[in-house]
């Protein structure tokens, strides 16, 4: 017969055992899988951000489909400018290969209103290493057109001194303004 | 209908309880933003390799060393780079990963900061409040500083935030609770809640896009070459060139001892 005594350590020991035991099994549910392979947190979540979509193509998965556009786009001043910076982007318009929708094409004011997100002197912070810059409206009035006038009306929005540099050869007048 | 009152607790119980699981696991809304993507596995798409060496190999993660550089030299403040992070995410309004701020200082040293929309619209008018002796005048786009001592991630009660071995500070945000404690631990303000899933979130340098071997949206589309991005492990790259030679590169608030791997081009002392 085993004594009263015993029976308390017996006692004592199976709880210790049974809430160890249980403790343990909680931990394991609690913490996620992969958790502390690199440090204190799931290595798993780098894999899925990794795994997120891609959203913007590159210029070249454009092109593929526009060759036209591409052809005018390389030669001129704008070729470093990103297409879907203005007509919005890839995965809108393309889907497994497929086109889904139409991507918006600026018009009229949009366009003076996006050319002078760039092009425009007021702001001073622009280095004229890097961009030529014009004021609104003086470049119109200096040009001899009507202050209606968008800015597509003389140069040409892929390649800006396309339309001019041509009407240069023709007129024979070849000398650069500054 | 005949109903005793056993049945009837029953169904109640369990309508309860199931309806409160669904506060308890909230619907997924993570995924409903990126549905509309560009798939990394269709053969379809052609997205031609930018970041050498990335694809042709197998990724080894504790082998890679990227940096990323902004030259404000050449920031025109377009704000294209603000407009591609939008969308390339589809970052809720009011929220920026990355912004571009305009600096003027004038000939008595104060200087006037301002960020309309975080530089989404572009920088269409001048500024008009502020006396006209103005002598410099730039543009800082900023983002993740990707710091090596992260502020952020010290701070993190439950591993949501964490240094990849690559060197990106990343987010799970399965794990994120929204206790906020990163938003106000970084010097750069570089963290926000997003407001649709509740956790924090922040600039990742496009890390699914440069794990595909392509530039971060930020610098694909930058006309001007203001932003630059690359691996320090192709000593081709424009990056390693450039942290190799001579040209004087700063980080942000370097006093804080947080060791950004964001470096900057052309920095005037008062930005911060």
């Amino acid at each position: 017969m085993i004594s009263k005594h015993s029976v308390r350590i017996i006692l004592v020991v199976l709880s210790v055992v049974v809430m160890a035991g249980g403790g343990l099994l909680v931990k394991a549910q609690l913490i996620p899988k992969s958790f502390g392979l690199y440090g204190s947190y799931r290595a798993d979540a780098i894999e899925e951000e990794a795994q997120k979509v891609v959203r913007h193509g590159t210029n070249k998965s454009c092109f593929e489909c526009h060759p036209y556009e591409a052809k005018i786009h390389l030669q001129g001043d704008h070729k470093t400018i990103s297409c879907e910076f203005c007509h919005s982007t890839y995965a809108d318009h393309v889907s497994n290969g497929k086109r889904t929708a139409a991507l918006p094409v600026k018009k009229g004011e949009e366009i003076t209103t996006l050319c002078l997100r760039c092009h425009n002197t007021e702001i001073k912070a622009r280095s004229t290493i890097v961009i030529k810059t014009v004021g609104m409206p003086d470049h119109l009035k200096q040009q001899n057109v009507k202050l209606t006038h968008t800015c597509n009306q003389c140069h040409h929005v892929h390649a800006p001194l396309k339309y001019i540099n041509e009407a240069k050869k023709i007129t024979g007048l070849m000398e650069e303004k500054p | 209908m005949k109903i005793d009152k056993r049945d009837f607790i029953k169904k109640v119980l369990s309508g309860a309880i199931s309806g409160s699981l669904f506060l308890v696991f909230p619907l997924d809304t993570t995924g409903i933003e990126f549905q509309n993507g560009i798939s990394p596995s269709d053969a379809n798409v052609k997205l031609p390799e930018e970041i050498p060496e990335i694809r042709a190999r197998q990724y080894d993660i504790h082998k890679q060393n990227f940096a990323f550089i902004v030259d404000i030299t050449r920031c025109i403040g377009c704000g294209s780079c603000c407009v591609a992070d939008k969308r390339e995410y589809n970052v809720p309004d009011g929220n920026y990963r990355t912004w571009v701020e305009r600096y003027i200082k004038d000939f008595d040293d104060q200087v006037y900061v301002d960020c309309p929309n975080g530089g989404l619209d572009g920088y269409q008018k001048p500024r008009t409040d502020i006396p006209l002796n103005a002598r410099d005048t730039f543009f800082v786009p900023k983002l993740c500083n990707m710091c090596r001592e992260a502020p952020c991630v010290q701070v993190c009660p439950v591993g949501a935030t964490f240094t990849s071995p690559d060197g990106f500070i990343l987010m799970d945000s399965d794990r994120c609770v929204g206790c906020a404690y990163c938003i106000q631990a970084c010097p750069y303000s570089a963290r926000f809640l997003n407001p649709i899933t509740k956790t924090a979130e922040k600039c990742t340098w496009c890390y699914h896009r440069v794990r595909k071997g392509l530039l971060p949206a930020c610098v694909e589309v930058c006309p001007t070459g203001a932003r630059k991005f690359g691996s320090l492990n192709d000593e081709n790259s424009e990056v390693y060139k450039i942290l190799k030679g001579p040209g004087v590169l700063t980080v942000l608030k370097q006093s804080m001892g947080t060791l950004p791997t964001l470096y900057y081009m052309g920095q005037r002392l008062e930005v911060v």
